[in-house]
């Protein structure tokens, strides 16, 4: 889940869960989310860089497209995890806290701080370039 | 990327458990469906005057929709009144100086950490609740991820897949005026998530500017299901969802200030075509007048584009509303879906509820908006009245206040409808601020009505109760009002006035009887308004007549 949301549109392959990577405790996960065996897609480097505003050079895209498929090819060895007996979990962790945060306002003292580093700020506004629309 | 989910495994879930008395608030009977439905039935009443209105408004609906449907669905968000921001301890409060309530939290620096604040979870599955929504006794949050100025981060937290709340419904009914008649709007989901900052286009200049004192705010996303057929509809959910979250307490619901925001999705299809058409998005209505408007407005452009042949000039994008010119003009195309490359968010442990806490909720929420309507209705109120009194819980506090002080339903209907709503339009005051508390206006309505004094008298002192507070039998007593009733002190100011006015009597006896009103108003005064007007008619004429 968490993998497949960050590049979604990278699949993942499984690949022998290496001994000891992890914990029988840590061992919650999707039970119900497909092993897939299909092979593995190759990053749209391009894509992702301009989903995150990055600008790479043509040499960065070729750096990059390897190392991220390492990451991926990482996260990937979870889907060998045997998890047809465990009950799906939102999350990894489901040990309790029993006190939220109760609504009682704090004002923040050091403000001056983090005016002081805005980079541009135009008091009492921070200057951004004009921008209209979203997409 | 890859550290932010390590940091997720370490996260421990929030679980909500109830503490003592902290939902010890009104506890009211629930509403039984069955029976509000097997109500209605029966209870459609309409002047007839109010009918050929119906009908033409019907008539005009269909004459413009010319064979086609529109479909519309609508996307609020609800500014809750918390003291804190949903994720840091931020105060908030519309109309601080710019930049002034914020933190490293809701500024997005790095090495913080959001902490949800659990009144948010309170708010989320009260308005749930109140929406006859579903819980999830276990949700998440999840990043939505855009490039904004006035989005600090870089993604908003937002609940993605497992939302708080789905599978609801809202039920309104229609103004008279527009036609009348109950409907059932579905809730697809209602969410949490945080809002974004202000941002201010300077008119001139090459730059814009930002405010983030509203970067964090607790939002609730309330997504109706595409049930709503025109603009009455639309606006009339958005204002039913308006009085909810007043009824319950978890917004100010103010659209001016943007603490609710209505975003409409339109779409419109030749009748009996099963697929929806392209549908446009509308935004900035900041009132629901204004959304009635930009809905038909937007039906009826979309209807002329599909009947001059041109249906493929409507495309998905999203169209702001223009108070100034009533139309509505293109804001932005949308190229494809919009991919915000959600992924749970992995800085907050999952929201766990216990039945129990839900349950305290689910006690603790007010009588709402339907049932009161449903309960007036069985009272005997017309539609109007009802739809007026459950329009805002103050005045159905302060009625119902008055039915528990034994005043008569339509009476008290009538005086707050009546010149209690004339006095607080004009001085611009809530109901809770004026001096006459329901107590005194019950009195008030049984001392007019057990004859201690007349409508007239009851209507003068009304204005005194109202400014400056009292009894009604103090003022009564201090101003000497009580009605006069004894018909033999009644005779003696009818004799005295004819006695005063022999051409006027000579007049009466030859033909002028309208000079009948003359005589009733000189008494009248005599009496100081207190003359009994049933006895002082009927002693008049016979004094008059009796010369004959």
């Amino acid at each position: 889940m968490i993998s497949c949301g960050l590049l979604p549109r990278l699949r993942l392959a499984a690949s022998p869960l290496k001994p000891g990577l992890l914990p029988t405790s840590k061992r919650s996960s999707y039970s119900h989310r497909p092993r897939c065996a299909a092979a593995l897609e190759s990053p749209d480097v391009a894509r992702l860089a301009d989903a995150a505003r990055i600008s790479l050079s043509p040499q960065e895209v070729e750096q990059f497209g390897p190392k991220i498929r390492q990451v991926v090819d990482w996260f990937g060895q979870l889907q060998a995890v045997d998890l047809e007996s465990i009950e799906p979990s939102l999350r990894a962790s489901t040990e309790a806290v029993s006190s939220p945060r109760e609504d009682t306002p704090e004002t923040f003292d050091n403000r001056e701080a983090i005016i002081e580093a805005i980079p541009s700020y135009d008091d009492p506004y921070i200057k951004v370039p004009r921008v209209l629309n979203k997409d | 990327m890859a550290l932010f989910i390590f940091r997720g495994f370490c996260a421990n879930a929030i679980i909500l458990i109830p503490k003592n008395g902290a939902f010890l608030h009104k506890i009211r009977p629930k509403r039984s469906q069955f029976e509000v439905q097997a109500r209605r039935s029966g209870s459609t009443e309409a002047r007839p005057a109010q009918k050929s209105s119906q009908m033409a408004t019907r008539e005009r609906q269909q004459q413009q929709l010319q064979g086609f449907e529109a479909i519309i669905g609508i996307e609020t968000h609800v500014q809750l009144q918390t003291s804190t921001k949903a994720f840091c301890r931020c105060p908030y409060s519309y109309g601080s100086d710019p930049n002034t309530t914020i933190c490293p939290v809701c500024m997005g620096l790095p090495g913080t950490l959001p902490v949800l604040n659990s009144r948010v979870v309170e708010f989320a599955v009260k308005l749930g609740l109140a929406l006859n929504c579903e819980i999830s006794m276990k949700s998440k949050f999840d990043r939505k991820q855009y490039f904004y100025p006035d989005l600090p981060k870089g993604y908003q937290i937002s609940q993605f897949d497992i939302p708080i709340a789905k599978g609801g419904f809202l039920d309104v009914d229609l103004p008279v005026e527009f036609g009348g008649g109950h409907k059932k709007f579905g809730i697809t989901r209602v969410h949490m998530e945080e809002d974004a900052g202000k941002l201010v286009h300077s008119d001139t200049g090459s730059f814009s500017q930002v405010d983030l004192n509203r970067a964090g705010v607790p939002l609730l996303e309330i997504v109706s299901e595409p049930d709503m057929r025109n603009g009455i509809e639309a606006a009339e959910y958005a204002s039913e969802l308006q009085r909810v979250v007043r009824y319950v307490g978890v917004s100010n619901g103010n659209m001016q200030e943007g603490s609710l925001r209505c975003d409409v999705n339109v779409s419109v299809r030749p009748g009996g075509q099963q697929e929806f058409g392209t549908k446009v998005e509308i935004k900035n209505m900041n009132s629901f007048s204004a959304m009635n408007k930009a809905i038909d407005y937007e039906i009826n452009r979309q209807i002329l584009l599909h009947k001059q042949g041109q249906a493929n000039q409507i495309v998905q994008e999203t169209r702001l509303w223009d108070d100034a010119t009533q139309k509505t003009f293109t804001m932005r195309k949308k190229e494809g879906l919009a991919d915000y490359r959600y992924f749970p968010e992995p800085d907050l442990p999952e929201v766990v509820l216990t039945d129990e806490y839900v349950d305290q909720i689910r006690k603790s929420l007010p009588e709402l908006p339907e049932a009161k309507r449903r309960r007036y209705e069985n009272m005997g109120l017309t539609m109007q009245d009802v739809l007026f009194l459950a329009n805002d819980d103050d005045v159905c506090d302060y009625f119902d206040s008055c039915i528990q002080n034994g005043a008569e339903a339509k009476l008290a209907a009538n005086w707050i409808m009546g010149d209690i709503a004339a006095y607080l339009k004009n001085e611009k005051v809530s109901i809770k601020e004026i001096k006459l508390t329901p107590k005194e206006l019950a009195e008030l309505i049984s001392s007019i009505k057990n004859g201690t004094i007349s409508g007239k008298i009851g209507k003068e002192i009304l204005n005194e109760l109202i400014c400056k507070g009292g009894t009604v039998q103090g003022l009564i007593l201090e101003k000497d009002l009580v009605q006069i009733v004894d018909p033999a002190a009644i005779e003696a100011l009818v004799d005295g006035v004819i006695a005063e006015n022999p051409k006027q009597l000579e007049q009466y006896r030859s033909g002028r009887t309208k000079l009948q009103g003359f005589f009733a108003g000189q008494v009248m005064k005599k009496s100081k308004g207190k003359a009994n007007p049933v006895l002082l008619t009927k002693i008049l004429q016979e004094k008059l007549n009796a010369g004959n």
